[in-house]
């Protein structure tokens, strides 16, 4: 087998070292341009693993036997079809890749991209990226969507011309409006022969979902695939982030190219993020200190360490309430932090912050309604594509900062504590503990209101919730699903007192991405030894269930909790409600919108998968055994699901 | 294929309108019940006993009267409108509701909550 080289021919790290390599992550990169610092600052975190880890981290003996057992029995590869001196142009592009520090690639096999296929496996011995089997793109890409948010760097795609990346589009959709890098190959025929190939290739292929990526390209030489895989990784990682896509040609992967034909492969440079101009932050910094009731709305700052300490920051100094609002793409700030939420009844926000977010159109008008400010700081200034309207209505903000809202914290909280007297610090004092004080009777009030149901089936969302709570207390956690339709209870009954214990939701408003998108972010997480949970729907299950074969086999640790209410539950809703208005009735209001007849055994599905199961369970109290018997197979290293016949919401 | 968010339903049916409990209903909760669940389907936004959805339904201060008005012209769009069912059918619904025992005990006796709140009060 030959030995991975880089572009330098030094041999790459092993695994075990590369993750000791990861401890620094993109500031390994070479970094050039007016900010070394300000890039630096922008890496992804550090993988610290805790003294005891939740889950069990695999020793380097496990490591070799997995990479053994992933490679089959041909890991030495037969060289007999290769002429001496030369080789398979996709191995120079593993090369290229190499240089992006991707962990993984995601696929589902296509033979337009078989020749990069066959250089991943035997070239680079199927190491960093190792490969990901999906049984579909969208799950490939919905697993890369959450790998990137949980382990702040983008996972490698390759899918087929035209059919895979149509599969995998609705994917690639919701990273774009979660604003979440994702680097998509899609291999394709330029030169189509057969009655097969010629439907899988296109004149334009990223036309397709141009709309949707940040960028895209047609690599039709090893140098523009060089230079454009470069600029990819780029553009991809510089808020605000997306997924990119590159067009390779199969016969372009395929051709045996020479030592001298070997394209120069740049180094990699990455941008410091943009930040907002010093003039408008000072502004800024003015209008917040002298309001007597401000308000900050993050989005997305939580994406780093430094972005949720410099948010715990800026609301601490300025003793400000933090609404990180319903549909999160991160944590963004801790939940039961004297500061969070809106403030309490009767807080009027006079000068509002929006911190990336992506629509603050009605705040800006009721603001100027009654004579309150409003203020936008984000990367949503620089960039925008026209057609999907995720870009929300036009806001008439009255302080609109062009920049990243992490790497403008910085210099905003520094111009407010310049403007901070003594005499406004007590005040300021004074009003954090009000806050504080109405944040904690609002929680009490809300614990209580878990108690209602609470012995009835099918079980509540907050008992499903807090005994699971109970269960983890003592682990290092992480929430790696959305919860859109589990509503609060989940961030009220558990401390998200860290940036990770929340993945966050899809962007995109679609179904199918957290069944997937938890099994990528528990991957992510299972280095730094975090036990990851998802809470899914069983309407969410049913789009991508391959995704949990997927899971056992490449051994990633995860508790799915299926929250099961027999039904597209919001749909229900909405047809009653148009029943209603229409004065028809609403006894066929379930058609369509129901998967109750007959009930799907989801314990049965993930058995049929290789997957450790229980369930339906609907009596509240068989609940805390039942997680700690999968708790126990996670903690392991396994996945596992409990299917939990659950309230509607 | 894609879903659309729904909003919690922020209806305030079970407001506590009435410091006391309304005077008895006259239905029959039994057929409200089966009505409850199967034909109207309440349990979708409410919760299959009335207690765990948004809003919640139990304890329902409303009066019959009241409850009737408000169900054939909800004052929030999130609410359906009931303006063809019988009357009846909608009294029985109304009687389920009021028979429901109210399934909550104090947060503070149950050993999980009652740690989740000390967990927090002692937060900073």
């Amino acid at each position: 087998m030959a030995d991975p080289k880089d572009d330098a021919g030094n041999p790459s790290v092993g695994r075990r070292d590369f993750f000791k390599g990861a401890a620094v992550g993109a500031a390994g990169l070479i970094v050039t341009g007016p900010s070394r610092d300000a890039a630096a600052d922008a890496a992804p975190e550090p993988a610290v693993t805790p003294a005891a880890p939740s889950v069990a981290v695999p020793t380097e003996a496990q490591d070799l036997a997995y990479a053994q057992a992933q490679a089959g029995a041909a890991v030495a590869p037969a060289r007999a079809g290769i002429a001496s001196g030369q080789q398979p142009a996709s191995d120079f592009m593993v090369d290229v890749l190499k240089k992006l520090d991707f962990d993984y690639v995601a696929i589902n096999p296509g033979s337009a991209f078989a020749g990069l296929h066959e250089s991943l496996i035997n070239y680079n011995g199927n190491r960093s990226p190792e490969i990901l089997t999906a049984l579909h793109e969208e799950a490939a890409i919905a697993m890369a969507h959450g790998y990137a948010k949980a382990a702040g760097k983008p996972m490698l795609v390759c899918v087929h011309g035209t059919v895979g990346m149509l599969h995998g589009s609705m994917a690639l959709f919701q990273a774009w409006a979660d604003r979440v890098p994702v680097f998509l190959i899609v291999g394709q025929h330029r030169n189509p022969t057969g009655i097969v190939n010629l439907p899988h290739s296109a004149q334009d292929m990223g036309s397709i979902v141009r709309d949707f990526v940040k960028f895209d390209d047609e690599t039709t030489t090893l140098e523009r695939f060089a230079e454009s895989t470069l600029r990819a990784y780029q553009i991809a990682t510089t808020p605000p982030m997306g997924p990119v896509l590159l067009s390779v040609d199969a016969d372009l992967q395929e051709e045996m190219i020479e030592a001298k034909d070997r394209p120069r492969i740049p180094e990699l440079v990455r941008p410091s993020p943009p930040q907002g101009d010093t003039n408008a932050v000072r502004e800024a910094a003015r209008l917040l200190v002298n309001a007597e009731s401000p308000l900050l709305l993050p989005r997305k700052v939580g994406r780093t360490p430094r972005g949720w300490d410099l948010m715990i920051e800026l609301a601490e100094t300025l003793q400000a309430p933090v609404d990180v609002g319903t549909y999160g793409s991160w944590q963004d700030f801790p939940s039961w932090h004297p500061l969070w939420g809106n403030g309490g009844a009767g807080y009027r926000a006079d000068v509002t912050l929006g911190l990336e977010m992506s629509d603050m159109s009605a705040l800006a008008r009721a603001a100027r309604a009654s004579g309150r400010k409003t203020i936008s700081i984000s990367s949503e200034h620089l960039f925008q594509h026209s057609n999907i309207h995720d870009y929300g209505r036009y806001a008439d903000v009255d302080l609109a900062i062009a920049g990243d809202a992490e790497a403008t914290l910085p210099s905003l909280i520094e111009e407010v504590k310049k403007l901070i007297t003594t005499d406004r610090k007590r005040l300021l004092t004074e009003r954090g503990s009000k806050i504080g004080a109405a944040h904690k009777d609002a929680h009490k009030r809300y614990v209580d209101n878990a108690s209602y149901g609470w012995g009835n089936s099918p079980i509540s969302v907050p008992r499903m919730i807090a005994e699971l709570g109970a269960q983890v207390q003592n682990d290092d956690w992480a929430i790696v699903s959305g919860h859109q339709f589990t509503g609060d209870w989940q961030r009220r009954l558990m401390n998200f007192d860290k940036h990770y214990r929340y993945n966050g939701d899809n962007g995109g408003f679609g179904i199918g991405y957290d069944t997937p998108g938890s099994v990528g972010a528990a991957l992510a997480h299972k280095r730094q030894g975090r036990l990851s949970i998802g809470i899914v729907g069983d309407g969410d299950l049913n789009f991508q269930p391959g995704v949990l074969w997927t899971a056992v086999h490449h051994k990633i640790p995860l508790l799915l909790v299926v929250h099961n209410n027999r039904a597209y539950h919001a749909e229900v809703m909405i047809v009653q409600r148009m029943c209603g208005s229409r004065g028809r009735g609403m006894a066929n209001a379930s058609i369509g919108s129901v998967i109750n007849d007959p009930p799907i055994s989801y314990s049965g599905m993930a058995k049929a998968y290789g997957m450790y199961a229980e369930g339906p369970i609907d009596n509240p109290r068989d609940l805390a055994g039942a997680y700690q018997r999968a708790l126990a197979k996670v903690r392991a290293g396994e996945p596992a699901l409990i299917d939990v016949i659950a309230q509607p919401r | 294929m894609i879903k659309s968010t729904v909003t919690l339903f922020a209806i305030a049916i079970s407001s506590a309108a009435f410091a006391q409990s309304p005077p008895p209903a006259t239905g029959d909760a039994k057929r409200g019940q089966e009505l409850f669940e199967k034909t109207y389907k309440c349990y979708a936004c409410h919760g299959y006993d009335g207690q765990t959805g948004s809003p919640r339904l139990v304890p329902m201060n409303r009066t019959q009267e009241q409850f009737l008005a408000y169900l054939r012209k909800p004052s929030t769009p999130q609410m359906p409108k009931f303006v063809d069912p019988p009357e009846k059918d909608l009294v029985d619904v109304y009687s389920y509701i009021r028979s429901i025992p109210v399934a909550a005990p104090p947060a503070d006796s149950i050993p999980l909550l009652k740690s989740i709140i000390d967990k927090r009060q002692q937060a900073k």
